[in-house]
């Protein structure tokens, strides 16, 4: 089986936002959504999200900020609950301590609303929930923006071990490419609201073609640490 | 100057701060690394007021830190903004409510910095990208140049060449203006190069604080080598490692 989604598109105040985009998703894959900031890599997101969604499939989905997935007068319990009902789980059956220890996330008082955690344990409860189910596809968009490097570490360590074994194919928004190298098996780069170029990730990151693909890819080690 | 004295700080019946001094001077960097929930945002609320310290105190220049009005760059950049506003008018919010002129070219020059088309003001924010939403807010912070800014992770958002020239106008601006900065960041990267101090929050406490040479010349910080450790496995220090 293959996801597919043909002609997405989006304008907003008669701006063109997502030019006409088609794509084909196979099973187990794992793609990075690179691009710079504004080129439209959530419009995408959201717009195959909803595509396959209405094709019947399920799509699991780690919005770039934890607000659009968590209700402010809720609490982080009610919010796995919820979770769990959607995937017509019995409450109580997720492996919340599993999940929870791995994104080091133990000590978060449930019975608290999302603003009584930090922004990262925040995001990190979002991509548990979307670790519950066994969808045909998980969107992550920025999914360690908020974390530090030894969490996002960790963080990607489950992601790879929930993949493994299974169909779920998954797409990685990121802005991040020392993160998406080794973890993509292929890049689709965006420019102004166009998918300007797409490959294998060792030859966009070697032999960049378009000019968004080679300036992501000049810039790729901002982080040079210290020791 | 910004001066933290023994600050504690509660949440309901938690200690989420304990023991915090720093000293940050006019003109001066100093960059907040450590983990997620070790309590970088809650400094930040503390140093604004929003939270009573249970001891301690936070003066700038001798008085409480609030009569600096330190400008805030929010961690949640869409959160920062009202959302019935056009971004224009959020971002003159300071200019208008400290009654002061803004300078001929000055909202021009900050916007080409930020690489951000004047044109994006005329939106509301949930009309902008999350990262575009980020740059704004960084905007509205250092519009009325203000003593004292306080930033967010304000970069983590961006992408790897907005993330450079964005920092490069953050420097020249305080280069120019004598801004005092704390900025959090997870990006050890940044905080070495932009920062004069660099300050270790582990779990509500300071781990370490040095300056941002001594830190860099330290392989053995602790803190230092776990994040090597962790950047090599996720990647980020592909090429230096
Ligand atoms: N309602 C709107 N009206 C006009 N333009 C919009 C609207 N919503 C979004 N845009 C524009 O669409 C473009 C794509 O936005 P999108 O959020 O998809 O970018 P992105 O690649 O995810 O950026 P980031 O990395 O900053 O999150 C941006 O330039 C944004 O300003
Ligand atoms: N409103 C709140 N009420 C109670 N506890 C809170 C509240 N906000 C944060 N906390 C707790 O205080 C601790 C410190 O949170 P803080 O937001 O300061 O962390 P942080 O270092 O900024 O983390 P991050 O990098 O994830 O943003 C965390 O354990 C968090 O769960
Ligand atoms: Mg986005
Ligand atoms: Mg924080």
């Amino acid at each position: 089986m293959t996801l597919s989604v043909s002609g997405l598109s989006a304008v907003r105040s008669g701006r063109t936002i997502l030019h006409p985009t088609s794509l084909e998703i196979p099973l187990q894959i794992r793609i990075g959504l690179v691009g710079s900031s504004g080129s439209g890599k959530s419009t995408l997101g959201h717009a195959l999200i909803d595509d396959l969604r209405a094709q019947g499939h399920t799509v699991a989905h780690v919005p770039q900020s934890p607000d659009e997935a968590l209700d402010p007068l809720r609490s982080m319990a009610f919010h796995w609950r919820e979770a769990e009902t959607a995937l017509g789980l019995p409450p109580g059956s997720a492996d919340q301590a599993g999940l929870f220890g791995a994104l080091k996330i133990e000590g978060g008082d449930l019975s608290k609303r999302p603003w009584g955690w930090s922004r990262g344990m925040q995001q990190r409860f979002v991509i548990a929930m979307a670790l519950i189910g066994n969808p045909d596809l998980i969107v992550l968009d920025e999914p360690t923006s908020a974390l530090d490097p030894v969490v996002a570490a960790a963080t990607m360590e489950l992601l790879s071990a929930f993949l493994t074994g299974k169909d779920t194919a998954m797409i990685l928004i990121t802005h991040d490419l020392g993160l998406a190298a080794r973890r993509v098996e292929r890049l689709m780069v965006m420019d102004a609201g166009r998918l300007v170029e797409t490959g294998r990730t060792e030859d966009i990151l070697e032999r960049p073609k378009t000019r968004a693909a080679n300036a992501l890819s000049t810039h790729r080690n901002w982080m040079v640490l210290p020791c | 100057m910004l001066k933290v004295t023994d600050l504690a700080v509660k949440r309901g019946s938690r200690v989420t701060l304990e023991s915090i001094t720093l000293s940050l001077p006019a003109g001066e960097t100093l960059a907040v690394v450590g983990e997620s929930g070790a309590g970088k945002s809650t400094l930040i609320a503390a140093i604004l007021g929003l939270l009573k310290p249970a001891e301690g105190e936070i003066t700038w220049n001798g008085k409480p830190a609030r009569a600096a009005r330190p400008a805030l760059v929010m961690q949640e950049p869409r959160a920062a903004f009202n959302p019935a506003l056009n971004l224009r008018r959020s971002v003159m919010e300071p200019i208008v409510a400290q009654g002061v002129a803004l300078a001929a070219g000055r909202l021009e020059r900050l916007c080409a910095g930020l690489e951000m088309p004047l044109d994006l003001l005329d939106r509301r924010p949930d009309q902008v990208s999350i990262g575009q939403a980020q740059r704004a807010g960084i905007l509205r912070a250092l519009i009325a140049a203000p003593p004292l800014v306080l930033f967010d992770e304000p970069l983590s958002a961006l992408d790897a060449v907005t993330q450079k020239h964005t920092a490069r106008l953050i420097s020249e601006l305080q280069a120019e203006e004598g801004f005092a900065a704390l900025i959090v960041t997870h990006d050890l990267g940044y905080a070495v190069a932009h920062g004069d101090q660099i300050m270790v929050l582990k779990a509500g406490r300071v781990e370490e604080t040095a300056d941002a040479n001594t830190f860099a010349l330290t392989p053995q910080s602790p803190y230092c080598r776990t994040l090597r450790d962790a950047a090599i496995s996720l990647g980020a220090l592909e090429a230096a490692a």
